[in-house]
């Protein structure tokens, strides 16, 4: 599936991470993150990101994470919400959670 | 425990308090006429007390300012979500901060990418589409590089044969020509209206092209001197933002070598900028001058035009207008004064 609007979750309040899906612009899943953690935990971020897209077998779209020190299930929980917007969709998608 | 409400500035007693604490941040050039432009104004509050504020005016964040301590950067980076949080929720999702060069740092953590900067100011974006995302919709020419491109910026509100000529001119003199129609939303004619009269207003000059200006070119962001009447040091400096924007970013990408200008009697704030493209373009681009066109022995200008459609006596002006628009103004002329009406500023630019 891919992402044709763009659309936001999260703040960039201290622990908490933004999220913003846009259109892709190659053919795959881009991530650019941005976090004070980068090379301690940028590639955990990135793969917690990937994961919950996959759940919803999302395979086009451009992420832009800015990261305050978010935990996993924050990032995992904005992600979600990002991609329900991006959806239409209202209902929480419990299965993936 | 914080809060974020919505100030209503409308209410004298609240935009009082507003802007004590602006001034108590260090905020204190702004004009009526800005204050008056914003549509969003949010405070954030522990208790009755203001921590912080910040406002939107189109899709560009403005006055924001926050106590000092060792939270302002938390206060700082929640009153920014909430902003953009307002915008995305109103379908925009590209957004842009003109500020002072000591919060580029705080802008930057926050996600925005810096386009330019001078001594005094700063302008960032975020969000997309995004200044490559607009380089990437300008038709290019496989050999652009080879090409000897001239670029003429223009608000035609609306088109005139003065700038026709102008075009014209620069059409003739180079290989190509590309054309910026302003797209900001604050003229008497729309933009959507603006960009249709100059595209067929040129359409029989093969080696012109004609783009939408969008955020990057004296839009409303870089430049809103040019919307709202300013101080002239305030002019200079966003004039010297939207020039540098234009060299550093623009020109590279579609190769321009030159930029046309019409050489400006009547609007001060127009020649101001005109001054400044002098200072700041050369050596990289060529700034070529062109005589305003006369008709008889009155120079021809859009102002005129705004007035005569207010006067509702267009036949006046009939000497000034390619057919095209003196057609488009009798088609609507009720829907223009309309606008009038409703307050569209016509003697400005």
């Amino acid at each position: 599936m891919e992402i044709k609007k763009t659309v936001i979750a999260g703040t960039l309040e201290s622990s908490d991470i933004q999220i913003t899906l846009s259109p892709a612009t190659g053919d795959n899943l881009e991530i650019e993150l941005e976090s004070d953690v980068l090379n301690q935990f940028g590639n955990q971020i990135k793969k917690v990101i990937t994961e919950t897209l996959q759940k919803f077998q999302i395979t086009k779209v451009h992420v832009k994470a800015i990261d305050q020190g978010a935990l996993d299930c924050v990032i995992r929980a904005r992600t979600i919400t990002a991609v329900q917007r991006a959806l239409g969709q209202t209902e929480p998608a419990w299965e993936e959670l | 425990m914080t809060k974020i409400r919505q100030i209503f500035l409308q209410i004298p007693s609240l935009k009082r308090k507003w802007e004590q604490f602006l001034h108590q941040q260090g905020l204190t050039s702004f004009s009526e006429a800005e204050v008056t432009n914003l549509d969003f104004t949010l405070g954030l509050y522990e208790g009755q007390k203001l921590l912080g504020t910040g406002s939107i005016s189109d899709n560009v964040l403005k006055f924001i300012a926050v106590i000092p301590g060792e939270l302002s950067a938390a206060y700082f980076n929640q009153i920014v979500s909430a902003l953009q949080s307002y915008l995305v929720q109103n379908g925009q999702t590209h957004m842009m901060v003109f500020t002072k060069p000591q919060y580029e740092a705080s802008f930057n953590y926050v996600g925005f990418k810096t386009l330019t900067k001078t001594i005094q100011g700063c302008l960032l974006e975020a969000g997309n589409p995004g200044i490559q995302q607009y380089f990437k919709n300008l038709p290019h020419v496989s050999n652009q590089k080879q090409h000897q491109v001239a670029a003429v910026v223009v608000n035609a509100n609306p088109f005139t044969i003065g700038h026709r000529y102008l075009i014209e001119k620069a059409a003739q003199e180079n290989e190509i020509v590309d054309v910026f129609v302003l797209s900001a939303n604050h003229s008497l004619f729309t933009s959507d209206e603006r960009l249709y009269l100059v595209k067929l207003g040129v359409a029989d000059l093969k080696n012109v092209r004609v783009f939408p200006g969008g955020s990057y070119l004296v839009s409303y962001a870089t430049f809103p001197a040019y919307f709202i009447v300013s101080k002239d040091n305030v002019i200079r400096y966003q004039t010297t933002l939207d020039a540098q924007l234009f060299r550093d970013q623009i020109a590279p990408v579609l190769n321009i070598k030159k930029r046309y200008l019409g050489d400006e009697p009547f609007s001060h704030t127009t020649n101001v900028y005109n001054q400044t493209l002098k200072a700041v373009l050369p050596p990289k681009i060529q700034v070529v001058i062109i005589p305003r066109l006369q008709q008889g022995n009155q120079i021809v200008t859009a102002t005129a035009v705004r007035q005569a459609i207010a006067h509702q006596e267009i036949t006046t002006v009939k000497d000034f207008l390619p057919e095209i628009t003196y057609q488009f103004i009798q088609d609507h002329q009720s829907e223009l004064l309309e606008r009038i009406k409703k307050g569209v500023n016509i003697n400005g630019n």
